[in-house]
């Protein structure tokens, strides 16, 4: 695992971004459990809150489960469920940029022609 | 988040001439390491002494582990082997050997495991004298710093409460310090804790859990620190919205160009329509604005309750 100090992206989400990766490329049998959080903040070099944000990010995506007392343990990973879990994503990312779009004044028409000029862009550059 | 607390206070004070510690409850999370930042003066080691029990001239009350009071603390000999203390003053003797160091030790606390203490010894480069033992007014105050933190680290305790420990150290040894931090709240996931003082937050962040920010005898602010960085901001920006934001920002910094301060999350809108670029704090940048705030209001007594 690789944790840049001063990369702009908070080390709790390189973490967290690591472990997602690797639980979805089924590095982590289903049930099995993660390094406990004092064990990883150990290796890493980092505080214990740090790595425990992390899980908790986890948890919150549905990945993992917490048991207090033992740790976190990786979920069944549904394909469905991730599926939708990246549509929320998308929904959100979209949203935000609504609300851009509002304070630049941007009519629905001009959002509609960047997101089509957008799409267009990503065909043509694959 | 995980609960429960090590150590809880309620109506904790102390005067000592002009100088007044008054905090009204105090909770150290168990299982963590917690920073106490504050200025000099600040009454942090006042603070910790009262919490050691080497001052026992204070109101209010405290609780241990759970279940044991401030007299048990005293009384009970159980609740301070689960204890270990590190600080500035004079605990061994200064014409101590390392070696008479290890003896007391193990005459004090029957979880002293002296092999380990030698191991640690040597581990932290402690320089005991060429076999012949040196004494310990004869180490320099890193030595000493070092040979206390051996001593807690050689025993099988749950809190360890160190004033100032990163101060007397150089670079790498501060470095193995935090280290040792995180090993020893490894060595039992969740049942141990570790509560310091220091001036050298840039260093011991990494190590840092819970901050508590003490000015003028009370707490300002306190916090997981991953919750402080997302309650406060770093923002940056230009000498024309210099007025906007000495009244939008909590703690800010002028220049001829521009401007850099600590801005409340929530306050962020207040700077809608500036050129401003917003980044993470570090946990001393956090610290050195809170200190500023309240260093200019001359403390935090005037907080509304």
């Amino acid at each position: 695992m690789i944790i840049l100090q001063n990369s702009g992206v908070p080390i709790y989400r390189q973490i967290k971004d690591q472990f997602k990766a690797d639980i979805l490329a089924e590095k982590y049998a289903q049930g099995e459990y993660l390094p406990s959080i004092r064990s990883l903040a150990k290796e890493l070099k980092i505080s214990v809150i740090t790595t425990m944000k992390a899980y908790e990010e986890l948890e919150s995506e549905g990945l993992v489960t917490a048991v207090p007392g033992k740790g976190f343990y990786v979920n069944a990973q549904d394909s469905q469920m991730l599926r939708e879990q990246h549509i929320r994503r998308v929904e959100a990312a979209l949203s935000e940029a609504l609300a851009a779009a509002e304070i630049a004044g941007m009519s629905d028409e001009e959002i509609r022609s960047t997101l089509e000029a957008l799409l267009l862009l990503r065909d043509t550059s694959v | 988040m995980e609960t429960g607390y090590v150590i809880e206070g309620h109506g904790i004070g102390k005067r000592l001439g002009s100088f007044v510690l008054d905090i009204p409850e105090f909770h150290l999370p168990k299982g963590f390491a917690t920073a106490l930042i504050g200025e000099n003066g600040a009454g942090k080691t006042t603070f910790l002494n009262i919490l050691s029990g080497i001052r026992l001239d204070y109101k209010g009350q405290l609780q241990y582990f759970g279940q044991y009071s401030d007299k048990d603390r005293e009384n009970n000999p159980l609740v301070k082997e689960h204890m270990g203390y590190t600080g500035p003053g004079n605990y061994f003797l200064p014409q101590w050997k390392v070696k008479q160091v290890a003896e007391v030790n193990r005459l004090l606390f029957q979880n002293f495991h002296e092999d380990r203490f030698k191991r640690l010894c040597a581990e932290l480069a402690i320089d005991t004298g060429n076999g012949v033992g040196k004494k310990v007014k004869e180490l320099s105050d890193g030595n000493r710093m070092k040979l206390m933190i051996a001593g807690v680290l050689a025993r099988d305790t749950e809190l360890l409460i160190m004033d100032e420990p990163a101060s007397p150290l150089d670079p790498l040894m501060r470095d193995k310090l935090c280290e040792m931090i995180r090993d020893y709240l490894a060595e039992d996931e969740g049942n141990r804790s570790v509560f310091f003082s220091t001036h050298n937050i840039a260093d011991m962040e990494n190590v840092t859990d819970y901050a508590i920010i003490m000015t003028h005898g009370r707490i300002a602010e306190e916090g997981f620190v991953e919750d402080l960085k997302e309650k406060y901001l770093m923002v940056k920006g230009n000498a024309e919205d210099i007025p906007k934001a000495q009244s939008a920002l909590y703690s800010v910094s002028t220049n001829k160009y521009g401007f850099e301060g600590i801005c409340l999350a929530e306050n962020l809108d207040a700077l809608a329509g500036c050129s401003v670029n917003v980044e993470t704090p570090s946990l001393s940048q956090i610290s050195v604005a809170v200190m500023r705030k309240y260093s200019q209001l001359g403390g935090v007594r005037d907080k509304e309750a």
